[in-house]
């Protein structure tokens, strides 16, 4: 699922970002390559969106390095930028689709392109019927959705999206999801910072959550997910579990049974000896793994895995 | 350049569609019809065509009609005649001119209800003066009429100013409230448009697809395209309608545009325009909001403005110390040139020193407003502290640089 293919797009090393007495950004380091989604997750005031600022040379570092694309930010890189910031920003007394244009034309399309372009995220979006409508007029999906346009229309090699999800239906989340895979497929770099701890176990490949400006957790999901797996198993099935070595409880939760290993026990030992039974049926069999939900509580809260 | 010109044509296209742009473009014309439609309507009588009746009673006048005289002039043989013909509608009035007016008796002037118009009591007044120089030769008769007409000339660009014409005292005046009309209003369209980005939440996209000079001189470019749009319809309205009203009356006949101030507003636009756009920009960077933003550009506004406030004082005295500081001052130069203009001729050291004094502060306020726009663009609903901004301007401030590859 991971692809570090060649140079990162975006690469941090070290960055430092102070406001006066507050540290807002504290050694923070990441690499983001491409065909690649990269979460960026923390609480609320974390530092996420400052790091964004400074990866995007909207803020200038105190300290350490930023490379986009290898090297400094410049004018002609920002026109392989698609950024969708957290303060969603659009002319709310404009027309929809003149100000797609405007976009558009700012990252370097030429009106013809932008037009042509656009005709197309308009309809898949289903936001062609209004595109001659005020964008004060526009429902709060439908203002979300002609910003992930204006984000993606001139096809970024790099694309910053904060909280892409808020304000959608289930639908429109689907759609928009969809949208970030696609552009994963194609090869492109998409960071994305989100609360939502489900779509960034369904999208992203790698993370970092920062916490109080500082990087306490950083690698691919999987890998980081398992590194936080409690010694245990969970067993979806029927019979009496109870008995089996080297396990130190037996409890049921949601239907299911959760079996806490001692240490030094391997699941695979409990597997075999359970498949030795009769008295069990076993349907489903896996080693307990903490969502990344728990896993934010936890990091956030200072626990680590042994603690 | 390509951006810039994106964001200008923006900007232009924007500010040129609001109603306020179009009232105030499309109105200042139709008020300048009117008052030129009024001044036509009361130098031609008002339409009242009858004539004035005079009673001569010392014999001195001579009943000679000038064929300029309009309305005509009626001689009566005596006071119950002419108020015969008063009642009967058949003037607009009468004088009598008593046997003692030698010696000092003073005429009578007798109407219904509405005295008659200035034109037929001029020529009135022409033809007493005429009587009363009956014995001197026609020139020195015209010269005792006219009164003494000077032509004042500069020892150092040569200019030159009628003393009689009043035109040129009235041209440069409207073409100063105009110009600082145009350049305010611009200048609130640009703090307008600053605030606006702050306020949608569009300057970090902007941020992240120019540079916020890029921004910042795009949004000025656009903007002084429309302070000469409103500029341009302007000036072609005045220059119609004077001639327009130079056919119907002798009031405004005669008039020639004057490209000597022509010259000076266009010199003196650009640095006046990037003057007010520089501290627009930074105001909008340092305030909260459009509201807050609008209150204190109505305090920078009369420093633009003043002359208007000292309007009499500079009329009455156009070269004292009030005056020549005004046209050195940057934020006044222009407008107190304009005012002086056409009643003495202001020396060009002055206005080269003004200018030279509009131009530097003009650089120093786009300086400015670029630091402080850097880092005032993402302070949403929050106003800059004086702290930030003096770090900003000596480039201690937070905003990213051209490169942000920053040593450890």
């Amino acid at each position: 699922m991971t692809a570090q293919i060649g140079s990162p797009t975006v690469q941090i090393t070290g960055v430092r970002k102070s406001f006066g007495a507050v540290r807002a950004v504290d050694d923070v380091s990441f690499d983001v390559y491409p065909g690649e989604i990269f979460g960026m997750l923390g609480p609320n005031g974390a530092g996420k969106t400052t790091t964004i600022r400074l990866m995007l040379d909207i803020f200038r570092p105190d300290a350490g390095k930023v490379a986009v694309f290898g090297g400094a930010m410049d004018e002609e890189k920002k026109d392989r930028i698609g950024y969708m910031p957290e303060e969603r920003g659009m002319y709310r007394d404009q027309k929809l689709e003149s100000t797609l244009i405007y976009f558009a034309r700012l990252k370097g399309l030429s009106e013809a392109e932008a037009r042509s372009r656009l005709t197309g995220w308009l309809q898949r979006l289903d936001l062609y019927d209004h595109r001659q409508k005020r964008i004060q007029d526009l429902s709060k999906g439908m203002q979300q959705k002609a910003q992930i346009i204006a984000t993606l229309v001139h096809e970024p090699d790099l694309i910053v999206i904060d909280e892409p999800f808020s304000g959608l239906d289930p639908v429109n989340t689907r759609l928009v999801k969809d949208i970030i895979e696609e552009q994963r497929q194609a090869g492109r770099t998409v960071i994305m910072s989100t609360h939502q701890m489900y779509q960034v176990e369904a999208l992203c490949n790698r993370i970092v959550l920062i916490n109080k400006g500082k990087s306490v957790l950083y690698g691919a999901v999987d890998e980081i997910k398992r590194r936080f797996a409690g010694n245990a198993v969970v067993i979806q099935g029927e019979g009496n579990f109870n008995g089996v070595d080297g396990v130190l409880d037996v409890y049921q939760r949601n239907g299911t049974w959760h079996l806490p290993l001692a240490a030094g026990v391997a699941p695979q030992e409990v597997l075999r000896t359970l498949a030795a039974r009769q008295d069990v049926q076993i349907e489903r069999f896996e080693v307990a793994e903490a969502s990344l939900d728990d896993i934010f509580v936890m990091v956030v809260q200072g626990e680590t895995p042994d603690g | 350049m390509v951006k810039q010109w994106q964001v200008a044509k923006h900007e232009y296209v924007k500010a040129v569609r609001r109603r306020s742009f179009i009232l105030t473009t499309l109105g200042f014309p139709l008020l300048f019809a009117a008052i030129i439609g009024f001044s036509v309507l009361l130098a031609t009588n008002g339409g009242d065509d009858r004539p004035l009746g005079y009673v001569d009673e010392t014999g001195l006048l001579v009943a000679s009609q000038s064929a300029a005289d309009s309305p005509p002039l009626q001689p009566f043989d005596n006071e119950t005649a002419a108020r015969a013909a008063l009642d009967a509608g058949n003037v607009q009035g009468y004088y009598v001119l008593p046997a003692g007016y030698l010696t000092g008796q003073q005429p009578r002037l007798v109407y219904l209800t509405e005295p008659p118009a200035d034109d037929a009591r001029q020529a009135f007044s022409r033809l007493v003066r005429a009587a009363l120089l009956a014995d001197v030769s026609p020139e020195v008769s015209n010269r005792l009429q006219n009164g003494l007409s000077v032509t004042m000339q500069s020892a150092d660009d040569g200019r030159e100013l009628g003393s009689d014409d009043f035109l040129s005292f009235l041209v440069p005046l409207f073409a100063g409230m105009f110009y600082v009309f145009a350049v305010l209003t611009s200048a609130g369209y640009m703090l307008q448009a600053v605030t606006t980005e702050k306020e949608n939440r569009t300057v970090e996209v902007m941020a992240t697809s120019l540079s916020p000079l890029q921004l910042i001189t795009g949004k000025a470019a656009g903007l002084f395209g429309v302070a000469m749009t409103q500029l341009t319809i302007w000036g072609t309205a005045a220059v119609v309608a004077l001639a327009i009203a130079g056919v119907a009356t002798d009031l405004f006949r005669g008039f020639q545009i004057p490209w000597s101030l022509m010259a000076v507003v266009v010199i003196y636009f650009v640095p006046s325009f990037a003057l007010v756009a520089g501290i627009m920009i930074a105001l909008g960077g340092v305030v909260a909001d459009s509201q807050q933003g609008q209150q204190i550009a109505g305090i920078v506004n009369l420093f633009f403005v003043m002359p208007f406030f000292l309007f009499a004082a500079i009329l009455a005295r156009p070269d004292s110390p009030l005056a020549v500081a005004m046209t050195l001052f940057p934020t006044t130069a222009f407008l107190t040139v304009a005012m002086r203009w056409g009643v003495t001729i202001v020396p060009a050291w002055q206005m080269a020193v003004g200018l030279v004094g509009l131009v530097i502060c003009a650089v120093i306020a786009v300086w400015v407003a670029a630091r402080v726009f850097r880092i005032g663009m993402l302070s949403y609903g929050q106003r800059l502290d004086w702290r930030t901004v003096r770090a900003a301007l000596s480039g201690r401030n937070n905003a990213g640089s051209k490169t942000s590859e920053v040593a450890s």
